[in-house]
């Protein structure tokens, strides 16, 4: 419970919470921190901050102070590979990545988090990467002193599936690349297909096994799945051959080599006309020919994705819609962009 | 207890229909159940341990029932007409009591949960299903005061209406003037104008089958 007492009474009290200042110069922080015993020198300067009146604690057995409820909410909100210090600094207390990966939010149980009265978090984007240290949220309680219970239902909701918010670790994959197409394959015209793929997985922290050219074949496409698969690649990117053209046996060949979950288009553009396919555990990824002509496609926002171990089938790249519009602006700032936000 | 699906596969062919409230009803009974150490109460054991008061006539009070058992005739559940999305369970034996109520955000977040749903009723099915208990309830510890009155059992008095001489069982009068009266007889009636009706046939009885419809009064 809160007791409001005269600034001039409060002088030997202990300060209830952090009391910020913003300066002339620019500066906003706590200029008593939560704790501080007020005396007779502070009177002067709590009163330019406008504190005539100063709030004692007397917390009761079912309530909680913010300080403890931040903790309570940022320890429930941390899943794997989200740090926090226990230090709230003004009620809040903020969440980092604990090392480089994919960030990712349980957006439904977000929403659910802060329909909860009297609770809040914030983060980044869902599904972007970040960089050990990087700051991936911050939460705190709203008033100063509230019931324990509503914050203890709160911390359950954040704790859902190991907790909100996780930062998961870019696995090292084997990739093998098979570039289709009989002008490619018979050297009528340069493949430009590779480079760019293998630029992207490197980038990623993996490495590129094989590059295996076939011409525009179902059997041959096949038979260099089989071949990859065999050599222990570990993620399958296929370029070519994806869209309706009569010539277009891409999607056959990846069929005749057993896979299963396949999804032919994405609600991404660029990249409409990619497609998901899995043959036993390996992913098979059908990259349409945007991505050579693109900085950024729906390679960009779904290869991180399954790097981290993610399932990216029908319903994901469904949900990619929100977002997955790129603006093609005249210089990319992508990641630094709307692009891929959202989903 | 059966499993969820089960029960509410059940539930949805007793009730006539699944919908959101079916699954709401489901989770809500099975939750209530596990609060108060009654988890198989249909079971000949359990089953006269339990009272359940249900705060709402919709479909989740239906799903409630079926999933507890308890029935309108047996006193073991309680309508109470608050129009609140709420039921709260007493286990007899304990006295253990717990009230569990639907949040009115698990609505808004339904689109949040399933996304990839289509239709607003299918889509909070399917979401209702997902949502984990600390996002569907919110739920009290409560005291319940249950009169002898109350419970499942023989009538345990029988008083005449003062007024017009009808039977009134279960300490359900009023008292006006130091006597009993019957609900009808006062104002809180649901009902009013009651005028005793005759028709020619009334003497019948149900047998037998095939027996054409007599007439009865408009």
């Amino acid at each position: 419970m809160l007791k409001k007492i005269a600034l001039e009474e409060a002088v030997g009290t202990e300060l209830a919470h952090d009391i910020t200042e913003i300066s002339e110069n620019g500066f906003k922080g706590p200029a008593f921190k939560k704790g501080h015993r007020v005396c007779d020198e502070d009177v002067c300067k709590l009163q330019k901050l406008g504190k005539n009146n100063l709030y004692l604690i007397d917390l009761a057995d079912d309530e909680i102070h913010e300080n403890e409820a931040a903790a309570l909410l940022a320890e429930s909100l941390a899943g794997a590979g989200v740090v926090f210090e226990n230090t709230p600094s003004e009620g809040r207390i903020n969440l980092h990545a604990a090392f480089d990966g994919l960030f990712t939010v349980n957006t439904a149980a977000l929403a659910a988090f802060n329909m909860t009265d009297e609770v809040m978090c914030a983060t980044r984007h869902t599904n972007t990467l970040v960089k050990k240290g990087d700051l991936v949220g911050g939460t705190r309680a709203i008033p100063l002193v509230m019931k324990r219970a509503p914050v203890e239902r709160a911390g359950q909701v954040a704790a859902q599936s190991g907790g909100i918010l996780s930062v998961r670790p870019l696995q090292q994959m084997n990739a093998g690349l098979i570039i289709t197409g009989s002008e490619v394959y018979n050297g009528l015209i340069k493949d430009r297909f590779a480079p760019v793929l293998k630029e992207k997985i490197e980038a990623l922290g993996s490495l590129v096994k094989e590059i295996i050219f076939v011409p525009d074949d179902a059997d041959r496409i096949r038979d260099a799945l089989t071949t990859h698969i065999a050599a222990g690649c570990d993620l399958i990117l296929i370029s070519g051959g994806m869209s309706v053209d009569p010539d277009d046996v891409t999607r056959k060949g990846i069929q005749m080599a057993g896979a299963r979950d396949m999804h032919y288009s994405a609600a991404v553009l660029p990249g409409a006309m990619f497609m998901s396919a899995c043959i036993g555990s390996v992913p098979v990824l059908g990259i349409p020919a945007c991505a050579l002509h693109h900085r950024a496609t729906v390679l960009d926002l779904v290869l991180p994705r399954i790097l981290a171990g993610q399932k990216v089938g029908k319903k994901e790249l469904a949900l990619m819609g929100h977002g997955g519009l790129c603006l093609n602006c005249t210089e990319c700032g992508f990641p630094d962009c709307s692009f891929g936000l959202g989903c | 207890m059966d499993p969820f699906e089960v029960l509410l596969e059940q539930s949805a062919a007793v009730h006539g229909h699944l919908c959101a409230g079916q699954v709401v009803g489901v989770r809500m009974a099975m939750l209530g159940c596990r609060l108060i150490g009654l988890e198989d109460p249909t079971n000949r054991e359990q089953i006269k341990k339990l009272i359940v008061f249900v705060e709402m006539d919709r479909c989740t009070a239906d799903a409630v029932a079926y999933v507890t058992g308890v029935k309108l005739g047996r006193r073991s559940l309680k309508f109470m007409d608050y129009g609140i999305m709420a039921a709260t369970f007493v286990n007899l034996e304990t006295g253990k009591s717990f009230r569990v109520l639907s949040t009115e955000e698990s609505r808004d977040l339904a689109d949040s949960y399933a996304p990839e749903i289509e239709g607003k009723g299918a889509r909070q099915v399917e979401a209702y299903k997902r949502m984990p208990e600390c996002v569907l309830f919110r739920v009290q510890k409560v005291k319940v005061h249950l009169s002898e009155f109350d419970l499942p059992g023989p009538t345990r008095k029988k008083t005449e209406c003062h007024r017009c001489g009808q039977v009134i069982r279960d300490n359900r009068e009023a008292i006006i003037d130091g006597r009993p009266v019957c609900r009808p007889c006062t104002e809180q009636s649901y009902f009013s104008h009651a005028k005793e009706v005759t028709w020619s046939g009334m003497n019948r009885t149900p047998e037998p089958i095939g027996r054409e419809k007599e007439d009865v009064p408009c």
